[in-house]
């Protein structure tokens, strides 16, 4: 069953390709805005490069997941699924596997922009960079789809989206800024391999507490 | 059902409190010595570091309730998470204005991403999010569940926070909590009976905040 509820989710983007091309149109803006709001040297830009790079993450998160959660707004396909025989904390994992896919979909896509239009050299290691993405991800998506499973049938559902993801995501960004910063300044693992175990058990928390919550959360 | 104050042994309870508040407004004027450097700035320690404690236990009670109300799918456990959740966010909003009172003389300058601050902060911009959320309205049954569900996923992520910031800041040490162990003997027992006489009125609050909300649903 789960299989299936991913399938529809990629589906569904798949034909209409609405999630991931905002993501990336949007990231793009970001890059250009970030471009022209700082016009400093690459060497102080770099300092700061990890950082907006998660920042512009998280904006586009923000984008993708409302999106996805505003498909099943309409006709109120929402209210027919977890009307359906189906163990509701599985909407909510192909919620975030779906929702993981597409992020880094995106990531895949934008990261050389990133880099270059900022001009900043592409970090030594990238596969250990977008490993380390990987992960991430899949922090952010957990936190991203229970929260918007939540908001998802309020009014205001768009400002209630960052208003309450954001300070739940704050330990992540900061642990994301860390390992991808010292990725970029070449550290080795041994200095930052707590960020690593922090980033582990957001993914587990909020893993378990989604799919365990996720019944009381949706039920009509 | 009947008023809060109409019950005799809530008027005790509230002629109690606001006894216990005046000696420890007295107590900590009068009774704890000066210390050297801080002065008057290291009396806000009776109000700040309970206040936090007041603060996080009730985003504590926060949690139990919203756990109990999936468990009993009971409308009072609502009442007693919203109630909660106000005073929490009320004694947080405490906490992050005396923190930066006491943090001016002490460290130069009114905010430092200090672990303990840091974490009240978040908390606090979460739990206006979560008034927010409650207030904009939508199936009121949903909206009970759901903000329960708000309020255990802020309490596991505290932890989290907290670690974060602490390696993320991890040469910010002095704090009037961690300052707090190694203060002379003649400030430890005024604080404990401040510690004492503001959770003393935490429950007053909750239990008066929680019964206007039980008797607003009964209406």
């Amino acid at each position: 069953m789960l299989l299936n509820l991913i399938k529809k989710e990629l589906l569904i983007e798949f034909r209409s390709k609405q999630i991931i091309l905002s993501m990336l149109i949007f990231g793009l803006a970001i890059i250009l805005i970030f471009a022209l709001s700082s016009n400093i040297s690459s060497e102080i830009l770099s300092n700061y490069s990890a950082g907006m790079f998660w920042l512009m993450n998280l904006f586009i998160v923000v984008i993708g997941v409302h999106r996805s959660f505003a498909y099943e707004k309409e006709f109120d396909a929402f209210s027919l699924m977890v009307s359906a025989p189906v163990d509701r904390g599985l909407i909510f994992l192909s919620k975030w596997v779906s929702g993981f896919i597409f992020i880094t979909t995106t990531q895949l896509i934008i990261i050389t922009p990133f880099f270059k239009l900022l001009l900043l050299d592409i970090p030594e290691n990238l596969s250990f960079f977008i490993l380390t993405s990987l992960l991430v991800n899949l922090a952010m998506m957990s936190i991203a789809s229970i929260v918007s499973g939540i908001v998802i049938r309020s009014n205001f559902s768009e400002i209630l989206l960052p208003l309450l993801m954001f300070p739940l995501l704050s330990p992540l960004m900061i642990a994301a800024t860390k390992i991808s910063n010292n990725i970029i300044n070449s550290q080795s693992y041994e200095l930052w391999n707590v960020w690593v175990l922090i980033i582990v058990s957001i993914v587990v928390l909020f893993g378990l507490a989604g799919y365990a919550l996720f019944d009381f959360i949706v039920e009509e | 059902m009947k008023l809060f104050f109409s019950i005799r042994n809530n008027r005790i309870f509230v002629g109690f409190i606001a006894a216990l508040f005046l000696i420890n407004l007295l107590n900590i004027i009068f009774n704890t010595p000066m210390i050297l450097d801080q002065h008057w700035a290291q009396k806000i320690f009776y109000v700040h570091v309970p206040s936090a404690w007041v603060g996080f236990l009730s985003y504590f009670i926060v949690m139990i309730a919203g756990f109990m109300l999936f468990i009993k799918n009971d409308d009072t456990w609502d009442d007693i998470g919203l109630a909660a959740a106000e005073i929490g966010t009320f004694f947080m909003g405490l906490v992050l204005i005396t923190g930066p009172i006491w943090a001016k003389p002490i460290w130069g300058t009114f905010w430092i991403w200090e672990p303990r601050l840091t974490t009240t902060l978040i908390l606090f911009l979460f739990y206006l999010g979560y008034f927010m959320f409650r207030s904009f309205g939508g199936n009121i049954e949903r909206i009970r569940r759901q903000a329960a569900a708000l309020g255990i996923l802020a309490f596991i992520n505290v932890p989290i926070i907290f670690v974060s910031v602490q390696f993320w800041e991890p040469e910010i040490q002095s704090h009037p909590q961690v300052e707090m162990a190694s203060q002379p003997e003649g400030i430890l027992y005024p604080f404990i009976f401040s510690l004492i006489s503001f959770t003393l009125l935490y429950v007053l609050m909750l239990r008066y905040r929680s019964h206007i909300l039980r008797y607003k649903n009964s209406q």
